[in-house]
């Protein structure tokens, strides 16, 4: 079997009286894509935010590739190869595309101050490589980044593009662990299925990918394994025609009579 | 009429970059030549070198307030601690008399340094609380310099600062602390332009925009912003150590906190996050009052007769600085109203200002074209 490449070991984290995630755990191995699934409030983006360190587990621990990054800042945790995609976007509108794309290589790149005010030499060779290299990522998205919009603000693209663009800005930091949080949302079914048919490309290209997602259709089509959540609780793991077809899983999104129709 | 300024505004930007250095600095150059040509009152000369510390502060400003959006009311204290380094180390006071070169460095470490412990607890704090603490932190200073007189002398301020001798030139006269400074300028704005446009400068920016988004792309916020605040923290030392120098004489109260707000209103005036900016909003925020003053105590009145207007005119002469403020006010509000993104905006920041910029046409017809992709692929 394939590497584990994060090991979520039994965390909680409470808001007040509010469990929003109790005791849970899962494994992501190397090269698949695991969905996250649930009714709004069962936690997932909070599980999200404790992997990438925005929030701080109660008790558990988090593994990246058998080290323990529970507690780490998320600029540290981004450097040892966890990327994000937000709910809501996140872009740096005002910043041109390529910029977007190359701030997120700020933590792989290591000119310091005095190189970046003398532009020495050994900044410009790092400069220009990066730069090559956020060619390259934004080249993954045919047609979607021609050169000549390379120097336009982020927030002249389309909405579908803004995504694209956040997930082209996460492969910047060449991840371990690529997480999506709901990548089609608000998309229309076109948009979704190329979006869905990219997110596997990134998985044949070797990326593992963990992410969050509502859409049934990219659910179903894209990953290998799915994680049910329900009241910040795992409820069901497997495949994705087993979990869909899950008693509790019915329940927890149809609610108790909806699970007897069902059946 | 807004119409117009675009199609001129238009005109000038199509003329490179490089024209507009080249002439700025040829202007530079020239300026003090005029005086010592008796062309020029030595007034307008020392209000020139004024106006280039003024440059100095705003440029240093403009790394923490423009690029990444931290708002410093507190700026004027590493401009005090450059400026007392320098008059303790190189006066009469406590008979010391260094090394232009050695204070230079000192005076700049020093501000920096002092950056940097302020530093520390106050970038944990965002918008207004910083703010507030800042100024706190300004105020701090200067009392301190007010009351420590076993070194600073108080309010009585430290007289009587040795000229700069710089290779064994002797840096006195208004002509040559102008150079002086604008060697300094060019140096600063050389290097801060290099930044701006590499990772560091990047990452500013990407903070400003959005803090928690910067963080997970492996921005470290505390770290950033601390630089920022140390390296503009540098520049107003490096500029304190100047004034000191060419004042010849300082006291607490040229450091009050009025002179961080104008050091602000320069930034914004300029257009946050613009280097050019920040140069044009410390010229013309310096230069229009003193040039008003003139014109109500000299041109008008040679030109219409002394008794034209009287009032006005004594009572510029005699209570300038409350009207210098009253003139400031003016010239910020009508900018905020007519030109919210400063006179030389950055292309960053004209964008956050308006949102629909007319002169973005470009991308919304990008955004249709967009939008026209989106529906080709729902027939497919």
């Amino acid at each position: 079997m394939a590497e584990v490449v994060l090991d979520v070991r039994s965390i909680t984290k409470t808001f007040g009286g509010l469990k929003a995630v109790n005791d849970l755990s899962f494994v992501v191995r190397e090269g698949e894509i695991v969905s996250l699934i649930g009714p709004n409030g069962s936690g997932k983006t909070t599980t999200f935010n404790l992997i990438t360190g925005l929030y701080e587990p109660d008790s558990g621990d988090v593994l990246l590739k058998d080290e323990s990054i529970a507690g780490l800042k998320p600029g540290q945790i981004y450097e040892r190869g966890i990327s994000r995609t937000f709910q809501m976007l996140r872009l740096f509108s005002n910043m041109s595309i390529l910029d977007n794309v190359l701030v997120g290589m700020h933590g792989r790149t290591r000119a310091n101050v005095i190189d970046c005010m003398l532009h020495t030499p050994r900044m410009r060779r790092e400069e220009a490589e990066s730069v090559a290299r956020a060619k390259e990522i934004l080249g993954l998205f045919p047609g979607r980044f021609p050169a000549s919009r390379h120097s336009q603000p982020a927030l002249s693209l389309s909405y579908a593009n803004r995504r694209r663009l956040e997930i082209a800005r996460a492969l910047a930091g060449e991840p371990a662990l690529l997480l999506l949080d709901e990548p089609v949302a608000g998309m229309n079914p076109a948009e979704s299925l190329e979006v869905m048919r990219q997110i596997r490309d990134l998985r044949d290209m070797g990326y593992t990918i963990l992410m969050i997602e509502h859409d049934m259709n990219v659910i179903m089509g894209a990953s290998d394994r799915v994680i049910a959540m329900d009241h910040g609780e795992k409820i069901a793991e497997g495949a994705p025609q087993e979990v869909a077809n899950d008693p509790a899983v019915v329940e927890a999104y149809l609610g108790k009579r909806g699970a007897d129709t069902a059946s | 009429m807004a119409g117009t300024f675009r199609r001129v505004a238009d005109v000038f930007g199509r003329i490179p970059r490089w024209v507009y250095i080249v002439a700025a600095l040829v202007l530079a150059i020239v300026f003090p030549m005029l005086e010592q040509a008796g062309l020029m009152q030595t007034l307008w000369l020392r209000l020139g070198t004024r106006t280039l510390v003024y440059v100095l502060l705003a440029v240093g400003l403009n790394l923490v307030l423009g690029e990444t959006g931290l708002l410093h009311l507190g700026y004027v204290a590493f401009f005090a601690v450059g400026a007392y380094s320098t008059a303790i180390l190189s006066s009469p006071r406590l008979g010391i008399h260094w090394n232009f070169w050695v204070i230079i460095v000192i005076a700049t470490v020093l501000a920096m340094l002092f950056g940097f412990v302020i530093g520390m607890p106050t970038l944990r704090l965002r918008g207004d609380y910083l703010a507030i603490v800042t100024l706190a932190f300004g105020e701090i200073t200067r009392m301190t310099f007010n009351n420590w007189e076993s070194v600073t002398n108080g309010p009585g301020g430290i007289p009587g600062i040795f000229p700069p001798n710089l290779f064994g030139w002797v840096v006195d006269k208004p002509a040559e602390f102008f150079y002086l400074l604008l060697a300094s300028v060019v140096l600063v704005v050389w290097l801060l332009n290099n930044l701006k446009k590499s990772r560091v400068g990047r990452a500013w920016n990407a903070l400003r925009e959005d803090e928690i988004a910067s963080h997970h792309s492996g921005v470290r916020p505390t770290q950033v912003k601390m630089l920022a605040v140390v390296l503009s923290s540098g520049i107003a030392g490096l500029a304190g150590a100047i004034f000191a120098y060419y004042q010849q004489f300082i006291n607490p109260t040229y450091f009050l906190f009025m002179q961080s707000t104008i050091v602000v209103c320069m930034v914004v005036l300029g257009g946050m996050g613009s280097i050019p900016g920040a140069i044009v909003g410390a010229v013309v925020l310096d230069a229009t009052p003193e040039i008003i003053r003139q014109a109500f105590t000299q041109w008008l009145p040679d030109a219409l007769g002394s008794d034209f207007l009287p009032g006005v005119q004594t009572a510029l002469q005699t209570d300038f600085d409350r009207y210098r403020m009253l003139i400031f006010g003016l010239v910020i509000v009508l900018m905020v109203i007519f030109r919210p993104e400063g006179l030389l905006p950055d292309q960053l920041w004209r964008r956050e200002v308006h949102d629909e910029d007319p002169r973005d046409q470009e991308h919304t017809r990008q955004h249709l074209f967009d939008f026209e992709e989106g529906e080709k692929d729902l027939e497919v």
